[in-house]
């Protein structure tokens, strides 16, 4: 009885939860359009700027790559055999490598790529955002004469960006080469029609559609940790909190991108 | 020196001068960079320095006030003075016209702090126009009669 004794009172109580989770978003995407803006800037990149960011792309992407390597290689071997098997059960062997490629390349890889950048980088930016505006790092870094867009955002920015776009390229190439030795073996009679198979994955709007995807996540897990962080109550018990929205608000975004991309795809 | 008798009054007297070089608690050092990092950032942002010449400047600050030993430490293992040092010279490091550093006992909780403030804006007059020292009236006879 007590749940229906006061439906205006919950009604309330919603709107209000309604209203802070949109102003969420809000922030987060003023935050991000700020930063996107300042990172198509060519003033922002001044010697310091530009340190920082080849610093950021050596902790988001170089330090990640032997392992990710290593994971999309045993990932794409596996998906190879898998899919070669199922194939020829079925009698579709012709089509088994270029349903490889479409999987492998256009879907998995970049996502994974997104994922591992987000998991490795997005919770480590999150995390230090949330602990500088907590300490208040950032007000003391302005009142310094240091702009923080280009001392500590722009630069983790533009390493999630270049990180996810460079992880996903040199994984697609590394899945091509596992991709052909799985289906043809080490022959190279193989390399006319294996090129065809990519050339038919691969036209135009196919490329711009993936180097936009790409592009849109490595957006996404820059702008979103940071986002959040910066709109986080400064008080030590709300940091867990403000870190966890900002890795669930960037997984939410991933997954809209992805579904975008398949429904712009196939429809 | 400024005296206030509560922290609206220290408020009121930090807001009348926005343009003042702040020395306060209430602005730390960035916590993953090193006491020659922090201070270098101000020549590498506000004078767009490459790190050679910008460490170089913040090096020769270091130099001035005798806390070389503290370049390579991080906010976390700094002691009080050495804190209140890095935060003065980084400060400092931009030449402003005043230098405003604001409840120095709360920066200095272990020393007598007027003696040693006084020593530190002494020893780097050369680097700004003004010094002013903004505390609690309730703190006067720790200061020397001038």
């Amino acid at each position: 009885m007590l749940g229906f004794a006061d439906p205006q009172r919950r009604l309330r109580r919603r709107g209000v939860a309604f209203v802070a989770w949109a102003a969420g978003w809000l922030r987060v995407l003023r935050f991000g359009g700020a930063a996107i803006v300042a990172a198509l800037s060519p003033s922002v990149y001044n010697p310091a700027t530009r340190a920082m960011v080849a610093r950021q792309i050596y902790f988001t992407g170089w330090q990640v790559l032997p392992g990710f390597a290593l994971f999309v290689a045993v990932l794409s071997a596996v998906l190879v055999r898998i899919v070669e098997e199922t194939a020829r059960d079925f009698g579709l062997s012709q089509f088994a490598s270029e349903m490889t490629l479409r999987v492998l390349l256009l879907e998995l890889i970049p996502i994974t790529a997104a994922l591992f950048v987000s998991l490795r980088s997005g919770a480590a930016i999150n995390t230090e955002i949330a602990l500088m505006n907590l300490r208040n790092e950032i007000d003391a870094l302005a009142r310094a004469g240091v702009d923080p867009m280009r001392f500590e955002f722009v630069p983790r920015l533009v390493g999630c960006v270049v990180s996810v776009i460079s992880l996903t390229v040199l994984s697609c190439a590394l899945a091509l080469l596992i991709a052909y030795l799985g289906v043809y073996g080490f022959f190279l009679w193989g390399v006319p029609d294996f090129t065809r198979s990519v050339g038919n994955v691969f036209n135009a709007q196919i490329t711009i559609g993936l180097a936009l995807k790409c592009l849109f996540f490595g957006a996404a897990v820059g702008v979103i940790p940071m986002g959040e962080a910066l709109a986080g109550a400064r008080e030590a018990h709300v940091a867990p909190i403000t870190v966890l929205r900002g890795m669930m608000r960037l997984f939410f975004v991933l997954f809209l991108i992805e579904v975008g991309s398949l429904a712009f795809k196939y429809w | 020196m400024t005296w206030v008798e509560d922290d609206a009054a220290r408020q009121a007297a930090i807001a009348a001068r926005p343009q003042a070089a702040l020395v306060s608690a209430e602005l730390p050092l960035r916590a993953n960079l090193a006491a020659l990092e922090n201070i270098a950032l101000v020549p590498q942002y506000r004078r767009d320095l490459d790190w050679a010449d910008a460490s170089g400047e913040a090096m020769a600050l270091l130099e001035q006030l005798g806390c070389t030993g503290c370049a390579g430490k991080r906010d976390a293992t700094l002691s009080h003075e050495e804190r209140f040092q890095v935060k003065l010279l980084r400060a400092v490091a931009a030449t402003p016209a005043l230098v405003v550093i604001e409840r120095p006992g709360y920066l200095l909780p272990d020393t007598h702090y007027p003696p040693f403030v006084e020593a530190a804006l002494a020893a780097l007059q050369d680097r700004f126009g003004e010094g002013m020292v903004i505390d609690y009236a309730w703190n006067a006879p720790l200061y020397r009669p001038r």
